[in-house]
């Protein structure tokens, strides 16, 4: 094949590969928004898969309902066994959250970390590409949807949200979180909470690594993981996952903690995005506040 | 001529329904211990790479570097990838295709050729940029080999499909 050498297409290449190296170059940089023909592409796209969901959504949702409705006495009983505990706990509840408020009016401190505020969003798509923990949701800038917001689903914490469109948004699941997207995360314990850093995903154990932990701190298997709520934006008390293995790191100074996500990353099709009630920027005030 | 809006239209349809499928497959199925990827939207490429342009005449190049910055925008979140491995892909195949004739046997070799190329220049590009750091083995064992098989089952359920409609057409089309 000499004519696949002409110096034509030796050009074309190279000035395609040249393209192709500044286009990854560009896409590599932190950008903290998408440029507009990526909003547009991403919301006509979602459209799209939206109007395609409907009547699949229709159709799986009454499949699950004849499955349930096959399984609704044993459910039942359960549930029947179950519901006076409740009503003793909702009371208790109640009290505690009222004795909450009273302690907190007499400190001056109105609103916690733990509280937030949900927006409900289904998903219409994930990444066909799998080496991208990628899916996207039906809620953008629109619904209040903001760069780096916890996304959780009933059992936990399944990701951030990595962009945002005008009407959609691209979350990344924590199968998919690098070095760079941290959580600050407390291994709960009775007495005292152990703090550490959710950095990076391992793909064989298929648990998220929490590092950073004091090297004397006294942590065992099955001990929940919960998020902190220090740095970042995310709310504190997101349920992240159990412990399931606990490692000294190389030069014996801290220990990792082998997570296990509580909620199923693969199975999801509603989601809330988590807008913690407490402005992340009020932080940022204070401290410059103090330092002045 | 409406017929013009045809292949845009069912590589729009299948570049959403790429996406949709990841997430409405039930999980056990999509997200097996494989990384099973699907490029439908290549294979569409492909075939009309070999039943619908001709010699000089490249809509599947056009349709290819279209649709790849597309699912780049869409589905990953670094740009040009797929616009470069598609591109380069059709383009090596359109060379191909004007050797040999368009026949079934052609048509499969030139589809396998064309999804192992596209697999192999992802996984290079993407270990360059550190989105995956597995070794090239299981490369080989959990993510090509089964994403060829599943890719060219929907070859194979497409093929009947669409030739003969591409010809036809090719010929009303391109011959006006």
């Amino acid at each position: 094949m000499p004519s696949l050498f002409r110096k034509k297409r030796l050009i074309l290449v190279l000035v395609s590969f040249i393209l192709l190296v500044a286009l990854i170059g560009f896409s590599l940089r932190e950008r903290s928004e998408l440029t507009w023909p990526e909003k547009f592409v991403h919301d006509s796209v979602g459209w799209i898969q939206t109007i395609f969901n409907q009547p699949v959504q229709l159709i799986q949702g009454t499949y699950a309902n004849i499955q349930d409705i096959s399984s609704t006495y044993e459910q039942n009983e359960i549930l029947k066994s179950r519901l006076s505990q409740y009503k003793s706990i909702m009371q208790e509840n109640q009290l505690l959250k009222k004795e909450n408020e009273e302690l907190r009016s007499s400190l001056d401190y109105q609103e916690s970390l733990s509280e937030y505020d949900p927006i409900d969003a289904s998903v219409i798509a994930r990444s066909s590409e799998r080496w991208f923990s990628q899916m996207i949701v039906n809620r953008g800038e629109a619904h209040g949807v903001e760069r780096n917001m916890a996304v959780i689903t009933g059992e936990g914490m399944i990701g951030k949200v990595q962009s945002t469109d005008k009407f959609h948004s691209t979350v990344q699941l924590l199968s998919g979180f690098g070095l760079s997207n941290r959580i600050s995360a407390w291994v709960w314990q009775d007495d005292d909470p152990i703090h550490g850093l959710i950095q990076g995903y391992d793909e064989e154990s298929k648990s998220l690594l929490l590092k950073e932990i004091d090297s004397d701190a006294e942590i065992n298997e099955g001990e929940r993981v919960v998020s902190s709520g220090k740095g970042g934006v995310f709310p504190a008390g997101l349920l992240i996952g159990e412990v399931t293995k606990v490692e000294m790191d190389q030069y014996g100074l801290t220990q990792t903690a082998y997570v296990k996500p509580a909620a199923d990353l693969y199975d999801i099709n509603q989601v809330m995005i988590v807008d913690r009630s407490m402005p992340t920027h009020n932080i940022d005030e204070i401290d410059e506040e103090e330092e002045e | 001529m409406i017929q013009r809006f045809y292949l845009p239209l069912i590589l729009l349809f299948l570049l959403v329904f790429q996406g949709m499928a990841m997430s409405l497959l039930p999980g056990n199925l999509a997200y097996s211990d494989y990384l099973i990827t699907p490029h439908w939207v290549l294979v569409i490429l492909i075939l009309i790479t070999i039943f619908f342009d001709h010699d000089d005449t490249y809509y599947s190049l056009l349709y290819a570097l279209t649709f790849g910055i597309l699912i780049d925008m869409v589905y990953t979140s670094i740009l040009g990838v797929y616009m470069f491995s598609y591109g380069i892909v059709i383009y090596l195949v359109h060379g191909l295709k004007k050797m040999l004739h368009g026949n079934f046997i052609v048509a499969v070799l030139l589809a396998a050729l064309g999804i192992v190329l596209t697999e192999l220049m992802l996984f290079t590009i993407y270990s360059f940029v550190q989105v995956t750091d597995i070794p090239w083995e299981s490369f080989l064992s959990i993510r090509l080999v089964p994403t060829i098989i599943a890719n060219m089952i929907f070859f194979l359920l497409v093929y009947p499909l669409l030739k003969g409609r591409l010809e036809k057409w090719a010929a009303n089309i391109l011959s006006s």
